[in-house]
């Protein structure tokens, strides 16, 4: 395998889905295409781990053990998401979505899994924002599936603001090239954007250019990670999108965009040699969980109350890599990965409560257990991990990231992160506690598709498996690429 | 040519540019709006070219040309096209009246020059005097952006936005590379293309395309 041919996957898929066949034969390509670019990019990672950086088409495009992590997450819950759309979005009876409108959706299915992909294995630093760009617009068609007056208000808020925001990061990615220009050679201009490059010469770049170039990247990718306060259109968008959409806009999305802020955040520890740009990072991770607390607490809606606390660990993982030691770091990624697979299983799970109970209202919702202990059981497994409760795997991460703040001497902010996080963990015990154990008159249900109760049961396996034990190869990854982020400290 | 006369012929372009952003703001209707964001594009790419030629940077002429097609012709023939699909007749609606717009306007151009002026660290490549006006566009467009009603013009104002982005690069780095610079021209398209088609959802589902409509979610 190679990262042209990881890459190309998506992409031809997104076009087969396209041809004129019938519902089902669409359905297999769609689920076929995101398996086949799951297990091509698996093979590849696991495949190259021996060698630091793999390049491919002219050193534009480059995977390091820090990417690695992050396509791993968005194959990986590409096929979970894919393989509840094909029970979720492909049904029949009277609400089935004509195939049509299918086949549009598996298009942007892939594209969005493309451009995301595309995103991570960015060196060149113009392509990565062009790949930002480009997941807002392969996603706009998918978070207004439902064609509905409130979904289309979500997905033009979305695309509006993400792209004024991604308007900005590009005033610092142009900044960063500026830097470049100005201290080297003419006759590379090629190489001049790329990542690799400038880490090498960071010591050569102006530090207070590539500082106004952080504060425009971390402003506008962070719009798009959902960092508070420019996170307006992440609890729309999360809440008016179909659940297997949420779960990839929640899961990975969100992480490639920190991605994206972390690749510069390197960049100007290494030009800067202070932490500048981690504290900013602390600053606004804060905030992020601050904001997002009252409005977990007070929530109505489900969706909502998701999408609020993904601002919120978004907002830890920041603050995690702020921190800027090792241990802070390796929690940080290991925080993306457990939320990513942890909240995509809350979203589908979302998918079936609102197939049983109708409503998106966390009041009408009552007796989940009642009506399907199944359901009930995974859905109240889920929250308890999402609030951070141990045995469950966020808990690990978010004890790792503390852990680092106490580390440094970061009492305060710790302080406040933990009162916080306790009033998040009363939040969600409250809606899910009424959400599965209300009363609720018992009320004969057609059972959801095998399918779509495999993934929510594969989802389970794996969060609680990822509290208890990290298997070897991923361990072996996420320290490689906490030491890449931590600029070759040692561990 | 002599460097003298070509930094006045940059600085007589930059005004044409100035004043061609201020008529997108102030215009009264949409079709003028659209026009006047071509004459601007028009004018950015005269801008590059210039700078392209006299500094014989071949990719940048690239970007010249391409920004002329897609910006001065492409572009705002869609707009129309997809005006006239939608019927729009009646003018520009603003949470701003106009005057107090060109007031706010020529605020944001002293204060673009004043951030820039002499001592600041940036220090471009090719005349400096173009780095406050791509600040001045910038700004502009982020107006736009927030005292539009109309759907369209805040599409408008985003194009306006990455139109001052692209002289800001320009004129500090002399562009992008090629490659980068081919796949933002395409992103814009498609951006373009995608809103629309959006503009004429948000007019079936609201009947308008006044987003002063849109406050069903909130929480």
């Amino acid at each position: 395998m190679t990262i042209e041919k990881v890459l190309g996957t998506p992409l031809v898929f997104a076009f087969l889905c396209l041809i004129p066949c019938s519902k089902r034969m669409t359905r297999v390509i769609f689920t076929a295409g995101a398996i086949l670019a799951a297990l091509g990019a698996w093979s590849f990672v696991f495949g190259v781990s021996g060698s630091p950086r793999v390049f491919a088409f002219g050193g534009n495009l480059m995977m390091d053990s820090l990417s690695a992590v992050f396509v791993l997450l968005i194959t990986g819950v590409g096929v979970l998401s894919s393989a509840y759309a094909g029970g979720y979005l492909f049904r029949d009876g009277e609400t089935a979505i004509p195939s049509v409108k299918l086949r549009r959706y598996a298009f942007f299915f892939h594209l969005f899994l493309f451009t995301m992909l595309l995103t991570v294995f960015s060196n060149n630093l113009g392509i990565m924002w062009i790949a930002i760009e480009g997941t807002t617009l392969a996603s706009a068609f998918l978070v207004n599936t439902d064609d509905k007056k409130s979904s289309i208000e979500a997905a033009w808020k979305y695309l509006i603001i993400c792209s004024v925001g991604i308007s900005l990061a590009f005033f610092g990615v142009i900044l960063a090239y500026y830097s470049a220009v100005a201290r080297t050679a003419v006759g590379e201009s090629g190489l001049l954007l790329n990542w690799t490059f400038l880490l090498e010469n960071a010591r050569q770049l102006d530090p207070k250019i590539i500082q106004l170039a952080f504060i425009f990247v971390l402003v506008g990718y962070g719009t798009k990670a959902g960092l508070a306060p420019f996170h307006s259109w992440l609890p729309d968008a999360h809440s008016q999108a179909p659940a297997p959409v949420s779960a990839l806009l929640s899961g990975v999305l969100l992480s490639c965009a920190v991605l994206g802020i972390l690749r510069f955040h390197i960049l100007t520890t290494a030009a800067t040699g202070s932490n500048f740009s981690g504290t900013l990072l602390v600053v606004f991770g804060v905030f992020s969980v601050m904001i997002a607390a009252p409005f977990i607490l007070e929530q109505k809606d489900y969706k909502r109350m998701l999408a609020y606390s993904s601002v919120e660990h978004m907002g830890l993982a920041a603050v995690g890599l702020g921190f800027g030691s090792v241990i802070g770091i390796y929690g940080a990624l290991l925080h993306i990965v457990n939320h990513a697979f942890t909240k995509s299983l809350l979203f589908f799970t979302t998918g079936h409560i609102l197939y049983l109970f109708q409503t998106k209202e966390i009041s009408q919702v009552k007796g989940i257990f009642r009506r399907s202990p199944f359901l009930g059981a995974i859905f109240f497994a889920a929250t308890l991990a999402i609030a951070g409760m141990p045995p469950f795997n966020i808990f690990v991460s978010e004890f790792l990231i503390l852990s680092a703040g106490f580390q440094a001497k970061k009492f305060v902010t710790c302080g406040i992160l933990l009162v916080l996080l306790s009033l998040v963990f009363i939040g969600f015990l409250k809606h899910s506690n009424q959400m599965t154990f209300g009363e609720s008159e018992k009320v004969p249900v057609k059972p959801k598709s095998l399918v779509m109760n495999g993934v929510l049961l594969v989802g389970m396996v794996l969060i609680l498996m990822m509290g208890f034990y990290i298997p070897g190869p991923l361990q072996h990854l996420l320290q490689e690429a906490s030491r890449v982020a931590a600029g070759g400290a040692s561990l | 040519m002599t460097t003298e006369t070509l930094a006045s012929l940059i600085h007589f372009l930059g005004i044409l540019l100035l004043i061609s952003s201020f008529w997108i703001l102030t215009s009264s209707q949409i079709r003028t709006s659209i026009r006047a964001y071509a004459a601007h594009s028009f004018f950015l790419a005269l801008i590059t070219g210039v700078i392209a030629i006299a500094n014989h940077i071949e990719h940048l002429l690239i970007s010249a040309i391409l920004t002329f097609g897609l910006k001065a012709i492409v572009i705002p023939h869609v707009f129309f096209r997809m005006i006239r699909r939608l019927g729009i007749r009646k003018e520009v609606e603003s949470y701003v009246n106009i005057p107090f717009t060109l007031l706010l306007a020529v605020l944001l151009v002293f204060v673009s020059f004043y951030v820039t002026r002499d001592g600041s660290f940036l220090k471009p490549v090719a005349f400096g005097e173009c780095i406050p006006l791509a600040i001045a566009t910038v700004f502009f467009g982020m107006l736009m952006m927030t005292t539009r009603k109309k759907a369209i013009s805040q599409i408008l104002g985003l194009l306006l936005i990455e139109n001052g982005l692209f002289l800001m690069a320009v004129t500090m780095t002399f562009g992008m590379p090629l490659l980068v610079e081919m796949g933002i021209f395409f992103d814009l398209l498609v951006a373009v293309m995608i809103m629309g088609v959006f503009i004429f959802k948000i007019r079936d589902a609201f009947e308008s395309i006044d987003t002063d409509e849109m406050t069903g979610l909130k929480g």
